[in-house]
């Protein structure tokens, strides 16, 4: 029994050693964890963008504006940059309008008198339930820092929306990606390991037919996971979407979102050959682009170095537009950069995994 | 046609004209147009041209020289055979030729497409039957064959009649609806070699095509490449079965460590070896002294021992008999067998190369318990 029980340990060793690709995926995977998780998760949020502005009359700042703006503006933080971002509107719609399109975390309305009884409005964007608090808090210190006792009111723009509604949204991309780690071009890797791509590739077919045909099959599928667990979603957090009109974006959205990671995943499957490898790099690319997304916690939380990756990362868009609709009730005005970027993107890993896709057996 | 099935074609057909019959049900009439094929009849000019190609496998410990300095045509409408011992380098070449892989000097040319600068038309004109399976297992014989047919442009409007037309030549119609991975390996097979033609290409190549077949399989997918060939296909056939390049090939190209050693039509390459018959006598033992008195008899050209048989190459074997016979008697060796016959390819293969395709199958006598001895 011994005998054999080595030659098995024997047999997969010699394996395991004659991949180095494998060994270091495998090193690979927890320090990444360390990196990606320890970074997107702890993060302090900084620069958060914030409006201010004065009740008018009068027309010129009262002391108690102009000190609390330098003030919010000059928080520093110990282990991170400064916390808000301050900007000064002169009129209270334009900042509440740059509020509702996403643009502010928060606007803060002071009033036109230091008078003690009248109150600092707080407009937070409620859709993020992590960055209200952080703003609130704020705006308190320094009211009592300056010895201002005005009090505060908050009105949170989208109601009382808990974490697990927030986090809600990042599943269904999460649904999206996982589906194309078992679809999206693993049938390619399959046939290429089994020998049988030898015979189509003898076929008149060509490389851009190949490539978008698996990304369609890979979308469909991606498609319909996503879809379902949007259903979930709103089922288990108790969402419910505003118009017809929602639905209809929602599904526009998760339709380009699936191109777009689909097609990022088929443009790895084109130059891989074995399935091992193939799936420790989608398991790699799913941790960091899903970690990156701002599923679990804003992006503005992230350092700069990790906030870059959400530059080029898929899922970043593909939530910020399905929280711009689901929870913000925002519409094509605000989600429209976030469908082009998942379009460019999509594209240019379309391009990629036709131009690297082997067509002979070399 | 049922050609794989067991069933009998009328005798009438068979005896007739075999060929005629064959193209009237095969040939595409008027509405159903023929989808690559130039109609061009064989008339001896190549198709396939192979100027000093070679193939280098360059690898970590070691470089292998698959395919090495070949030149040869193959003409229009030929069935022509690529023979060797594993590993000679005939998939290589069968792969350089259908565009799998890119030569690593040398030039070829399929229908006057240069193989490396026009692959994609060379695709449209050529079948191929690779030597392992590549048929999607997990789908049905009808879905693979479809999926075949498409990337291979056959029109929707004839495809599942032509569908149905090749399962009931691979007598597989009574599966169609059932998964490739749950059939046996001839049933693969002949799946294999029907999809090749699905699109009626202009040349086909089959790469081992009746390897792990039955011998009634055998001489059916036999009986397709020939009816195929009637019809102006170019065959072109990599095998290691002599007996499979003498029944079907025109010409034959024997290849061995990726060099072409000879190509001629059997006729001629029989002329290679020594002129008349092979003596075989199967015996226990031999003694040397018998070998060398075998050797002095009158017209015995040359005579060989492997294992348990002696093979006399003799210039009239009838009257040579009995003077061996007699060589035998005096020795006092028991004979077992005795076999006259014509030299056949695998013995002008052994004279050209020095050994057999086969070499590896020695018996050997089972030691105790069944076991053979380690």
């Amino acid at each position: 029994m011994m005998r054999s029980a080595i030659a098995i340990f024997k047999r997969d060793f010699k394996k395991f050693l004659s991949n180095p690709f494998i060994i270091m995926m495998t090193l690979f995977m927890p320090i990444m964890y360390l990196v990606i998780f320890g970074n997107a998760f702890g993060g302090t949020l900084s620069h958060i963008p914030v409006g201010v502005v004065q009740e008018v009359p009068p027309y010129n700042d009262t002391p108690l504006f102009t000190d609390a703006v330098y003030q919010l503006n000059h928080i520093s933080q110990t282990d991170a940059d400064k916390l808000l971002d301050v900007t000064v509107y002169s009129d209270e719609a334009a900042a509440k309008q740059d509020l509702a399109n996403g643009k502010l975390s928060a606007v803060i309305v002071f009033p036109s008198s230091v008078s003690n009884d009248n109150a600092v409005r707080l407009y937070v964007d409620s859709s993020d339930s992590i960055t209200p608090p952080l703003v609130e808090a704020a705006v308190n210190q320094v009211l009592l820092g300056i010895g201002a006792h005005n009090p505060v009111t908050v009105d949170k723009i989208y109601g009382d929306i808990k974490y697990l509604q927030f986090f809600g949204v990042g599943v269904i991309m999460m649904a999206i990606f996982t589906a194309t780690m078992f679809g999206g071009g693993i049938a390619l890797i399959k046939d290429r390991e089994n020998g049988i791509h030898e015979g189509y590739l003898v076929t008149p077919i060509k490389r851009s037919s190949i490539i978008m045909g698996i990304i369609s099959s890979g979308t469909v599928r991606a498609f319909i996971a996503g879809f379902t667990i949007f259903w979930i979603d709103l089922l288990v957090t108790g969402i419910i979407l505003q118009s017809f009109q929602d639905f209809l974006l929602v599904l526009l959205v998760i339709l380009i979102a699936c191109v777009g990671v689909t097609s990022l995943v088929v443009s790895f499957a084109s130059r891989f050959a074995s399935q091992q490898e193939y799936s420790s790099v989608i398991a790699f690319l799913n941790l960091i682009l899903f970690m990156t997304s701002g599923a679990f916690y804003p992006v503005i939380g992230m350092p700069g170095w990790l906030r870059w990756i959400t530059v080029i990362n898929p899922e970043y868009y593909g939530i910020h537009a399905l929280r711009s609709i689901i929870l913000r009730n925002q519409g094509l005005n605000v989600i429209g950069i976030d469908l082009i970027a998942l379009l460019v993107f999509s594209t240019a890993m379309i391009v990629l995994g036709i131009v690297t896709f082997r067509r002979t057996l070399e | 046609m049922h050609l794989f099935s067991h069933e009998k074609l009328p005798a009438t057909d068979d005896e007739k004209n075999e060929t005629s019959t064959y193209r009237s049900d095969y040939i595409p009439d008027s509405s159903i147009p023929p989808f690559s094929r130039d109609g061009s009849a064989p008339d001896g000019t190549a198709i396939i041209r192979i100027n000093h190609l070679s193939k280098v496998f360059a690898g970590k410990t070691k470089t292998v020289t698959a395919v090495n300095d070949v030149s040869f045509d193959v003409n229009r409408g030929e069935i022509f055979g690529l023979l060797g011992a594993n590993g000679a380098g005939k998939s290589t070449l069968i792969r350089i030729l259908t565009t799998l892989l890119s030569p690593t000097s040398g030039q070829a040319f399929v229908d006057n497409y240069d193989i490396t600068k026009d692959p994609e038309k060379i695709r449209e004109i050529i079948g191929v039957c690779a030597q392992n399976y590549t048929s999607d297992s997990e789908l049905t014989a009808y879905d693979n064959l479809e999926f075949y047919g498409k990337l291979e442009n056959v029109p929707d409007n004839i495809l599942p009649d032509r569908i149905w037309e090749l399962l009931k030549m691979a007598g597989l119609a009574d599966r169609a609806y059932m998964p490739v991975g749950t059939f046996s390996g001839g049933m693969k097979r002949k799946l294999e070699i029907v999809r090749a033609f699905i699109h009626r290409p202009l040349i086909l190549f089959l790469d081992e095509p009746t390897i792990g077949l039955d011998p009634e399989a055998r001489r059916e997918v036999w009986q397709q490449i020939m009816m195929l060939n009637a019809e102006h296909t170019t065959i072109i056939l990599t095998t290691h079965y002599m007996d499979e390049a003498e029944k079907l090939c025109g010409r034959i190209a024997f290849v061995e460590r990726g060099k072409l050693i000879a190509l001629d039509t059997m006729e001629n390459l029989r002329k290679l070896i020594p002129a008349g018959d092979l003596i075989e006598i199967g015996v226990d033992h031999m003694d040397p002294h018998a070998e060398e008195a075998i050797r002095n008899v009158t017209l015995v050209n040359a005579v060989s021992v492997v294992e348990h048989t002696v093979t006399i190459s003799a210039t009239n074997g009838s009257r040579v008999i009995p003077a061996i016979l007699a060589v035998f008697e005096q020795y006092a060796i028991p004979i077992i067998s005795i076999s006259i016959r014509s030299p056949s390819l695998e013995d002008i293969f052994i004279y050209l190369t020095g050994k057999g395709l086969n070499n590896g199958d020695e018996q050997e006598t089972p030691g105790k318990g069944g076991r053979r001895p380690l």
